[in-house]
């Protein structure tokens, strides 16, 4: 029985009703894992350590938790203990984490199985995933295509049924867009909801981790069990848990949804707006109502984000100096020199690019310019998501202005035209809040994604409204049939 | 941002750039602070700068002990090392 595109529900049927044994699952997952070699989703398999543990599995008694011998992909970013962990650097090619990151610990505590590390944009700085030291992903959708990113390979490796659902981070829609990217679901959470202890770091305002899946009931199964506060990390919410599952199903009759009149969605593609419109009409015939709303600093979002997050990101990564981890130059000189070397030859050149621009804007004399400036636009941004709120339940646009593209074919000459694929996802990260994409059918035959971004801690509304959305369509049943690879 | 600027910022960030690169590295440089020079048209006065969504006060904590000595394990995924601390060139003469 095969078990490719299944989803978390389905996996844990045939289980339970033991169609299939842990072990068989997680020996299939990576006989598919490697049948799909080609799409270069995952960095390093966990291929000897998961087998034991389905073993494991196997022999424990029954009334087993939902996520027990589900294979699931951890993004390489998050740290493993004992499982290589590389950030798809050259800098931390050889890096053995001597811990596992909470996230990915809460999961397997639940029983899941990590089968391997997935290939992402170096340090998560990208949105193609063609900055990985590791090489292109490709898109299931389309051979040459780029899967989005920087959760490239989780997106993919979902997107291809090797799992059921991987972990990402997100960043500035590093789950979102490779999620629309790809066809498939993925949540963004509230900033503090799921602890980033593990997770290495690029902007640590920005930063939060979440599931990619086949389903928002499958997001809300993995976030249920991700969340939760965490001593280690000072940024994490203390706050009651809630299941998210006991609302997903709820009648979504009256909820107001805004569009956001300062999007111009009339200046995108024809295609992109016909999705959106026919997703508007889905929604209000199950008793939804839109209302206009105005975030008059929108526009600001993504030079504000340009601004913090490489910042963020030229403070963070001061740490790879090639002394007590991950890369070392040869024939180095004195201290000095064995930095700049080892930093020079292990960073790609987008990370080099963005730590030079952080550090030039909270260098003396430009400080206060840049990187106090856009904290300040910051929370314009994020006081125009509280008015409007006051008003409506969540916010809808198109996750990506546009779908999957060739690779090579953004950014090269001018990186802001890549950095502009964001344009619609980076305001939930500046403010805090959740969102999801979920896929809304095609755009020139490429998935396109739908996202829906929620109020501060508000995971329940738009999971409830993604589930619903998806029990009325079929766009998240649709799989790449991979014939030309 | 002139080549002196850029030599600056990337002696600060221990970087060093490609000849080859250096031109693109410069352009792109110009172009992002550009766009990111955007900002000054937005009317900031009297807004207190936003450093994080939640801007809560890292909490206090009992100190107690609560992890063993993994020195060793640590010390492995450095470079260079011996039983005590990770080597690196020689600093004092």
């Amino acid at each position: 029985m095969s078990i490719q595109f299944k989803t978390i529900r389905e996996l844990r049927e045939m289980l339970d009703e033991k169609a299939i044994s842990s072990e068989e699952l997680t020996n299939e997952t990576h006989k598919l894992a490697e049948d799909l070699k080609y799409l270069n989703c995952f960095v390093t398999m966990n291929k000897d350590a998961s087998i034991e543990k389905s073993k494991l599995i196997d022999q424990a008694d029954n009334n087993k938790s939902v996520l027990s011998g589900i294979p699931l992909a951890q993004k390489d970013l998050f740290c493993t203990e004992g499982l290589r962990t590389t950030c798809s650097s050259k800098i931390l090619s050889n890096f053995i984490p001597p811990y596992t990151a909470t996230a990915v610990l809460k999961l397997e505590s639940a029983g899941s199985i990590t089968i391997g590390k997935t290939n992402m944009d170096e340090f998560a700085m990208g949105s193609s995933n063609e900055t990985s030291y590791f090489g292109n992903v490709h898109n299931p959708w389309k051979k040459g295509y780029v899967p989005g990113g920087s959760s490239g390979g989780s997106a993919a490796a979902v997107a291809a049924g090797i799992v059921p659902a991987a972990t990402g981070t997100d960043t500035g829609g590093s789950i979102r867009q490779p999620a629309a990217h790809c066809g498939i679901t993925g949540i963004k959470p509230t900033y503090g909801r799921v602890s980033r202890w593990g997770m290495i770091a690029f902007a640590s305002s920005l930063d939060q981790a979440g599931p990619l899946a086949r389903s928002a009931e499958d997001c809300a199964i993995l976030l249920n069990e991700m969340s939760g506060y965490d001593s280690k990390d000072t940024t994490s919410l203390d706050i009651e848990s809630t299941d998210l599952l006991h609302t997903i199903n709820q009648p979504i009759k009256g909820l107001k949804i805004g569009i956001v009149k300062e999007f111009s969605l009339g200046d995108l593609d024809s295609e992109v707006q016909n999705r959106f419109e026919d997703s508007k009409k889905l929604y209000e015939t199950l008793g939804a109502e839109f209302v206009e709303i105005s975030l008059p600093n929108i526009s600001a979002s993504v030079p504000t984000y340009y601004s913090i997050a490489p910042a963020e990101c030229s403070s963070n990564l001061s740490r790879f100096d090639g002394v007590r981890f991950g890369y070392r130059a040869d024939n180095t000189g004195d201290l000095n020199d064995l930095y700049i070397k080892s930093r020079s030859e292990g960073f790609g050149d987008e990370v080099k690019r963005r730590i030079l621009i952080g550090t030039y804007a909270l260098s003396a004399g430009y400080y206060d310019a840049y990187y106090k400036k856009a904290q300040q636009v910051r929370r314009l941004i994020k006081n125009d998501f509280e008015l409007a709120f006051e008003t409506i339940d969540l916010i809808m646009t198109p996750t990506s202005p546009g779908t999957a593209f060739a690779f090579g074919s953004k950014g090269a000459q001018n990186p802001i035209e890549l950095y502009l694929e964001d344009l619609f996802t980076i305001s939930s990260n500046l403010a805090g809040l959740p969102a999801i994409s979920i896929p809304h059918g095609k755009v020139n035959s490429m998935p396109a994604g739908l996202q829906l971004i929620g109020n501060f801690l508000r995971e329940d509304q738009i999971l409830n409204a993604a589930h619903i959305f998806q029990q009325n369509s079929a766009f998240h049943f649709d799989k790449p049939s991979m014939e030309e690879f | 941002m002139d080549q002196e600027t850029v030599r600056t910022i990337c002696y600060l960030a221990r970087l060093q750039i490609d000849e080859d690169k250096a031109q693109k590295i410069e352009s792109d440089l110009e172009t992002i602070i550009e766009m990111i020079g955007g900002l000054q048209a937005f009317d900031t006065e009297n807004i207190q700068p936003l450093y994080s969504p939640l801007e809560k006060t890292a909490f206090m904590h009992e100190d107690i002990e609560n992890s063993d000595n993994q020195k060793e394990k640590f010390l492995q995924n450095a470079a260079a090392s011996n039983e005590d601390y990770f080597l690196v060139p020689r600093v004092v003469e």
